[in-house]
C-alpha cells in the first residue's frame, strides 16, 4: 500500500483518460479553429448558464446505481407543456417564469413518478430502460402537442398554433411582449471581475467558519482562503480582463446553479442521500439493511426530473425560442455526455465532475465545427464530429463500466473459489 | 358440459348479441338498397341535385347580364369609376335578391327526360373513365421501368432528427406527358354528346341559361352525374348535399350498411377475443392481442373509408418482405444470449458500403445485386467480429453498450460517407463534397427482387422473388438452428452456465451468433433498399435497429427466445399496421403526422414493454 505513491500519476492519467483526452481535444481544436479566447470564454458562459443545471440534475440516480438518467427528457417535456401554458396565459418576465417553475414542478413530479415505477421493472436495464421511455414519451408529446392541446383543449393566443394545420405552432416564441425571455437574466447581470470578488468573499467566509466554528486545524481553510486570494489578484491581470472582456454573468441564473451544487451536497449528508449511496452500491445489501430499495429509486427519479424540468426552463427563457417537437429530443444525450466528459463514470459522479464536463463538453461544441472548417474545409466534418463525440464519448464509459463489473465479478468469483481451496 | 357465467363471459355474450343485432341491420339495409324504391330514391337525387347546380349556374349567369347592364348603363352616363362599381355592385345586389325567388319548383318539372339523358351518360362516362384509368396505369408502370422520380433530397445540416422509414414506398410519377389513346378519345366524344342531350334537356328547364354557360358547368355536372371507383356511400353522400339533407331513416340505413356491418364483424372478434381471453394472453400475450386488434380495426377502416385495400395489402407485402432480413437478424443474436441486437446498424454500415461498392464498380442487374451482397457480408463479418469480441467482454449489459456503440459508428461514418473517395456521379453531390443522403439504384438493381415472377392476384400484386427470398433465408436460419452449431449457440443463449458445463464454448458460440447477425444485417439492408429504390446513408441506419427489435418483439419473441414465426408473424403485424395506418390516419385527421406518431409509440412502446417482462429476472 505504500507504494501508491509512485504509481499515482498513471493511476490519475488511468483513470480520468477521457478528461485529459478531451482536454487535449479542446485546445488543439482552438488552435485550428482560429477564434478568439475572448469568444470562447463568452460563449462558455452562456452555454454553461443554459445547461448547467441539467448536468447536474444527473448525479443523484447516478449515485443511486440507476447510471444516467435518459429519461430527462422527460423532465425537458414536463417544462415545455408548462412554458405553453404560460404563453397562452400570457404571463410576462419573471413572473411567468416562476409560474412555469410552479407547473412543471408537478408536472415532471408525476412524469417522473412513472418513469421510476417502469425503471423499477427493469433493474439492471435502467440506461436502455430511461432512453427508449425518452422515445416513447415522445411519441406521447407528440400527440399531446399535435391533436390534443389547440383542437381538443382550444388554444386562445394565436402565436401558439398553425394556421391551416392542426396542433401546436413548430416553433414557440418566447421573446414576445409577453414572453418570458431572459426572465433571469434581466434580474441583474454583473461584470466578472465583481463575480470573482463576491466569490472570493464567499469563500474566506467559508473558510474562517471552519477555521473558527468547526477548528479544522487541517490545511484546507487555509487552502481556501489562498485560492480565493489567487483569484482576486488573477482577475487583475491583463490576460483575464482580456478573455473576460465579453462577459456578463446573470447573477440568477448562476446562483440557481450554486445553490443546486449545494443540494446535491447536502442531501448526500441527510438519511435519505445515505440511502441514495447504499442502494446505489448494491441492491441486495440496501435491502438487507432494511432499506426500501424501490421508493429510494423512485425519490431519486422524481427529483432527476424535476431538475431537468426547471434545467430546461433556464435553458429555454436564455434561448428565447424552442422547436416545440425537437427542443427535448436531444437534452438526455449532450447532459449525459457532459457529465461523462468530467470524468464521472456509470457509478459515480460529483458536482465538480457536472461542472468540469460542461465546460469541455460545450467548448469542444463552440471549436469543433470552425476547426472542421478550417483543418477540412468542411463545417459539416466538424458538425458530425460533435455527435460523434457525444454518443462516443457514452459508448466509452458504457464499456468501462460494463468492463469492470465484469472483472470485479470474476475477481469476486475467483476470491471465492481461493477462499473455499484453503478451506 | 356445464358453462360458468363470468362477467367476462356475460360481456362477451352482450358484445355478440350486439354484434349479430347490426349484422342483421347492415344485411337488411343492404337488402333494400337494390329494391325499386331505393332506386328511384337515388335518381330522384341525382336529378335534383343537377336541377340544383343548373339553377345556381342559371342564378349565376343572370347576375352576370345584370351587371354587365348596369355596368354599360353607367358608363353612358358618364359616371366616375367608383360610381361605376358602385352601380355595378348595387346590380348584383338587386338581381341576386330577385332571383332568388325565381327558383324552379322541382316538383314541377318533369324528371323522366333528365333521367334518362344522365343515365345514358352515366353509361358513357363510365366506359370512358375506365379506359382512362388503364392507360393511366399502364403509363405508370412504363414510367416507373424507366426512371423512377428522385425523391426531394435536401442536404441538411440538421443531424439531430430522428429518422423516419420511408412510409410510402412508391415514387410519384410525372403524369404532364400522358396522352390519352384515339380509342379513348372516341369514348370521350361519346361522353361529350351524352352531355349535350342532357343540356338540351336541362336548358329547357332553365330557358336563362345558353350553351355558353352550360360549358361552365360542365365538369361540376359530370361530377355530380358519376365518379370514377364511386360507391353507393360515396355517391349518396355527394348528392344528399343538393337534396336538403332530408333523408328517411331508411335510406340512412341503407347508406351505412357497410359501416354497420364493419363494425359488427369488429364486435364479433371482440367478443371471441374477451370469450377466449385467458387461453389468448397465455398464448400470444397482451401486446399482440392489442396490435392483432388494432391492425383488424385498421383494416375494416380502410374499407369503411372506402380505401383501396388490395393496394395496401400488396404494399404491406413489399414492405414485409423488404424488413424481414432485417429482422431476422434480430433472431441469432437473441438466440446466441446477446438479447436484442441494437448494434445492427454496424451490419447495415457493411451492407451500404458493399451496396456503394457495387456502384461504383458500374454493376448492376443479378450479378450487382449478388455482388454488394458478397462485398457487404464480407465487410460485416469482419465488422461483425470485432464487435462480438467487444460483447463478450460485457456480459449482461448487452443493450445499452451496444445501443450507444452502434450510434457512435453511424455518426463517425456520417463523417465517413463525406471523405470517402468514392467517385462514381450517382452517389457524389455535383457540388461539394462527399456522397448524397439517399442514391438512387435504378441503375443497379432496384426493384430486382420485388419485380422477379411478380404476378397479381385478385388485384394483389405478390412481389414472388422478394418473398422467396425471405423464405430462403427463413429456412437457412432455421436449418441451422436444427445444426450441432445452432443447438449449441440456443443452448448458450437459454443457459450459459449450463452450456458451460456441458463443454460449449460460450464465447465463440457468442460470436457466432452476433456476426451471424451483423451479416443479416447487411444483406438485410441491400434487400431493403432494392425494394426501397434508393440507399439512405448518413444518420438513416441509427434508428433501423430498433425497428427490426420492435418487430421480431410483436412478433412474440422476449429478449431471451425467438423463434423464426416470431419474425415473419411479427414483421407482418408491424408492417401491415404502418402501411396501412398512414392512409387511415391521414383519412381521419388529414396532413397530419399522427402514423409517424404511431409508430413511434407502437415501436418504443414493445420494447418497454420486453424490457419490464426482462428485466424481472435481471436482479442482482
Amino acid at each position: 500500500m505504500n507504494k501508491v505513491k509512485k504509481f499515482d500519476i498513471a493511476q490519475i492519467l488511468r483513470n480520468n483518460a477521457v478528461t485529459i483526452t478531451f482536454v487535449i481535444l479542446c485546445i488543439v481544436c482552438l488552435m485550428f479553429s482560429g477564434l478568439q479566447v475572448s469568444y470562447l470564454v463568452f460563449e462558455l458562459f452562456t452555454r454553461i448558464s443554459r445547461n448547467a443545471f441539467i448536468v447536474l440534475a444527473l448525479i443523484i440516480p447516478i449515485i443511486a446505481g440507476m447510471g444516467i438518467n435518459f429519461a430527462i427528457t422527460i423532465g425537458a417535456m414536463g417544462a415545455q407543456i408548462a412554458i405553453l401554458w404560460v404563453l397562452e396565459w400570457g404571463v410576462p418576465g419573471f413572473k411567468g417564469f416562476l409560474l412555469a417553475a410552479a407547473l412543471t414542478i408537478p408536472i415532471a413530479g408525476i412524469f417522473g413518478w412513472l418513469v421510476g415505477l417502469l425503471l423499477n421493472k427493469m433493474k439492471g436495464q435502467e440506461m436502455i430502460g430511461s432512453m427508449i421511455m425518452g422515445y416513447f414519451a415522445n411519441g406521447l408529446y407528440q400527440l399531446l402537442f399535435l391533436f390534443i392541446f389547440g383542437n381538443i383543449i382550444p388554444l386562445s393566443n394565436p402565436n401558439l398554433v398553425i394556421r391551416g394545420s392542426t396542433g401546436v405552432a413548430n416553433t414557440l416564441d418566447l421573446s414576445r411582449k409577453d414572453g418570458i425571455k431572459h426572465a433571469l437574466e434581466n434580474l441583474g447581470q454583473i461584470k466578472p471581475d465583481l463575480a470573482v470578488y463576491i466569490l472570493a468573499a464567499i469563500m474566506i467566509l467559508i473558510a474562517a467558519y471552519m477555521y473558527l466554528y468547526k477548528k479544522d486545524k487541517t490545511k484546507k481553510p487555509f487552502a481556501l482562503a489562498g485560492i480565493a486570494v489567487l483569484m482576486v489578484a488573477v482577475s487583475f491581470t491583463p490576460i483575464f480582463k482580456n478573455w473576460f472582456s465579453m462577459v456578463k454573468i446573470p447573477v440568477a441564473t448562476y446562483v440557481l446553479i450554486g445553490l443546486l451544487c449545494l443540494f446535491n451536497y447536502v442531501i448526500m449528508k441527510t438519511r435519505l442521500g445515505q440511502q441514495f449511496r447504499a442502494v446505489g452500491q448494491s441492491g441486495t445489501v440496501a435491502n438487507a439493511a432494511g432499506i426500501n430499495v424501490n421508493r429510494v429509486r423512485l425519490i431519486a427519479i422524481i427529483i432527476s426530473t424535476i431538475l431537468a424540468g426547471i434545467g430546461q426552463l433556464m435553458f429555454v427563457q436564455n434561448m428565447g425560442s424552442f422547436q416545440t417537437y425537437g427542443a427535448h429530443e436531444q437534452v438526455g444525450l449532450y447532459a449525459g455526455a457532459a457529465i461523462l466528459v468530467g470524468g464521472a463514470s456509470i457509478a459515480g459522479a460529483t458536482n465538480g465532475q457536472a461542472l468540469l464536463g460542461c465546460v469541455l463538453f460545450h467548448t469542444l461544441f463552440i471549436v469543433a465545427p470552425a476547426a472542421g472548417k478550417n483543418l477540412l474545409g468542411d463545417a459539416a466534418i466538424g458538425e458530425y464530429f460533435r455527435v460523434f463525440i457525444s454518443y462516443g464519448v457514452i459508448a466509452m464509459a458504457l464499456v468501462m463500466h460494463a468492463w469492470r463489473t465484469v472483472k470485479k465479478k470474476k475477481s469476486l468469483a475467483s476470491n471465492l473459489a481461493d477462499a473455499s481451496a484453503k478451506a | 358440459m356445464k358453462i360458468k357465467l363470468t362477467t367476462q363471459r356475460i360481456v362477451a355474450i352482450i358484445l355478440a348479441v350486439i354484434s349479430v343485432a347490426l349484422m342483421a341491420t347492415s344485411a337488411f339495409g343492404f337488402s333494400k338498397r337494390t329494391s325499386e324504391d331505393a332506386r328511384k330514391l337515388l335518381a330522384d337525387m341525382t336529378v335534383r341535385s343537377l336541377l340544383v347546380n343548373t339553377g345556381e349556374g342559371a342564378v349565376e349567369a343572370m347576375v352576370k347580364i345584370a351587371v354587365e347592364k348596369a355596368r354599360v348603363k353607367a358608363k353612358e352616363e358618364g359616371l366616375s369609376m367608383s360610381q361605376r362599381r358602385e352601380a355595378a355592385e348595387k346590380a348584383e345586389k338587386d338581381a341576386r335578391a330577385n332571383l332568388s325567388y325565381q327558383s324552379v319548383d322541382y316538383s314541377t318539372v318533369d324528371n323522366a327526360p333528365i333521367l334518362n339523358a344522365a343515365g345514358i351518360l352515366k353509361n358513357a362516362q363510365v366506359e370512358y373513365y375506365k379506359k382512362v384509368e388503364e392507360e393511366k396505369e399502364l403509363f405508370i408502370e412504363q414510367q416507373q421501368l424507366i426512371a423512377p422520380v428522385e425523391e426531394e433530397v435536401q442536404e441538411t445540416l440538421s443531424i439531430e432528427e430522428g429518422v423516419e422509414e420511408p412510409l410510402s414506398i412508391h415514387g410519384e410519377v410525372d403524369m404532364s406527358t400522358f396522352v390519352q389513346s384515339a380509342e379513348a378519345d372516341a369514348l370521350q366524344a361519346k361522353v361529350d354528346e351524352a352531355y349535350e342531350v342532357l343540356t338540351a334537356v336541362l336548358m329547357k328547364v332553365y330557358p336563362e341559361m345558353d350553351k355558353e354557360s352550360m360549358k361552365t358547368l360542365k365538369q361540376t355536372l359530370l361530377d355530380l352525374n358519376y365518379q370514377s371507383g364511386e360507391t353507393y356511400e360515396s355517391r349518396f353522400d355527394r348528392l344528399i348535399k343538393y337534396n336538403d339533407n332530408n333523408v328517411d331513416f331508411r335510406s340512412k340505413l341503407m347508406r351505412n350498411a357497410k359501416n354497420l356491418l364493419l363494425l359488427g364483424i369488429f364486435l364479433f372478434l371482440l367478443a371471441l377475443v374477451v370469450w377466449f381471453y385467458n387461453s389468448l394472453v397465455k398464448s400470444l400475450g397482451v401486446p399482440r392481442i392489442i396490435i392483432g386488434l388494432f391492425f383488424i380495426v385498421l383494416c375494416l377502416g380502410s374499407l369503411a373509408l372506402n380505401l383501396n385495400l388490395r393496394t395496401l395489402l400488396s404494399d404491406t407485402l413489399v414492405r414485409m418482405g423488404m424488413n424481414s432480413i432485417l429482422v431476422l437478424a434480430m433472431l441469432p443474436g437473441i438466440q446466441a444470449g446477446i438479447s436484442l441486437n441494437l448494434g445492427l446498424p454496424i451490419g447495415i454500415i457493411g451492407g451500404l458500403l458493399g451496396g456503394l461498392m457495387c456502384i461504383e464498380y458500374g454493376f448492376s442487374g443479378w450479378f450487382g445485386f449478388a455482388f454488394a451482397i458478397a462485398a457487404g457480408t464480407a465487410i460485416s463479418l469482419v465488422l461483425g467480429y470485432l464487435y462480438a469480441l467487444l460483447l463478450n467482454r460485457l456480459k449482461g449489459s448487452e443493450m445499452a453498450v451496444t445501443t450507444y456503440v452502434g450510434f457512435s459508428i453511424v455518426s463517425l461514418m456520417c463523417i465517413a460517407w463525406l471523405v470517402l473517395p468514392f467517385n462514381s456521379p450517382i452517389m457524389k453531390w455535383p457540388m461539394g463534397n462527399g456522397l448524397r443522403t439517399t442514391i438512387n439504384l435504378t441503375p443497379s438493381y432496384r426493384h430486382l427482387l420485388n419485380n422477379f415472377l411478380s404476378f397479381k392476384i385478385f388485384g394483389i400484386t405478390i412481389p414472388t422473388g422478394l418473398l422467396l427470398f425471405m423464405i430462403i433465408a427463413c429456412l437457412a436460419m432455421w436449418l441451422f438452428s436444427r445444426s450441432k452449431t445452432g443447438i449449441a449457440m440456443q443452448a448458450v443463449g437459454n443457459n450459459p452456465r449450463f452450456a458451460e458445463a456441458t463443454g460449449i464454448s460460450v464465447n465463440k458460440m457468442r460470436i457466432i451468433g452476433t456476426v451471424l447477425s451483423t451479416v443479416l444485417g447487411a444483406v438485410g439492408i441491400i434487400v431493403y433498399s432494392q425494394s426501397y429504390g434508393f440507399m439512405q446513408l448518413y444518420t438513416a441506419p441509427r434508428q433501423m435497429g430498433f425497428v427490426a427489435a420492435s418487430a421480431i418483439l410483436i412478433g412474440g419473441a422476449s429478449t431471451q427466445r425467438a423463434k423464426i414465426s416470431h419474425v415473419l408473424i411479427g414483421t407482418f403485424l408491424f408492417q401491415g399496421v404502418l402501411t396501412l395506418g398512414m392512409p387511415v390516419a391521414n383519412e381521419l385527421v388529414p396532413q397530419s403526422t399522427i402514423s409517424e406518431t404511431m409508430r413511434i409509440l407502437i415501436s418504443n412502446g414493445i420494447i418497454l414493454y420486453a424490457l419490464t417482462k426482462a428485466g424481472g429476472k435481471g436482479n442482482e
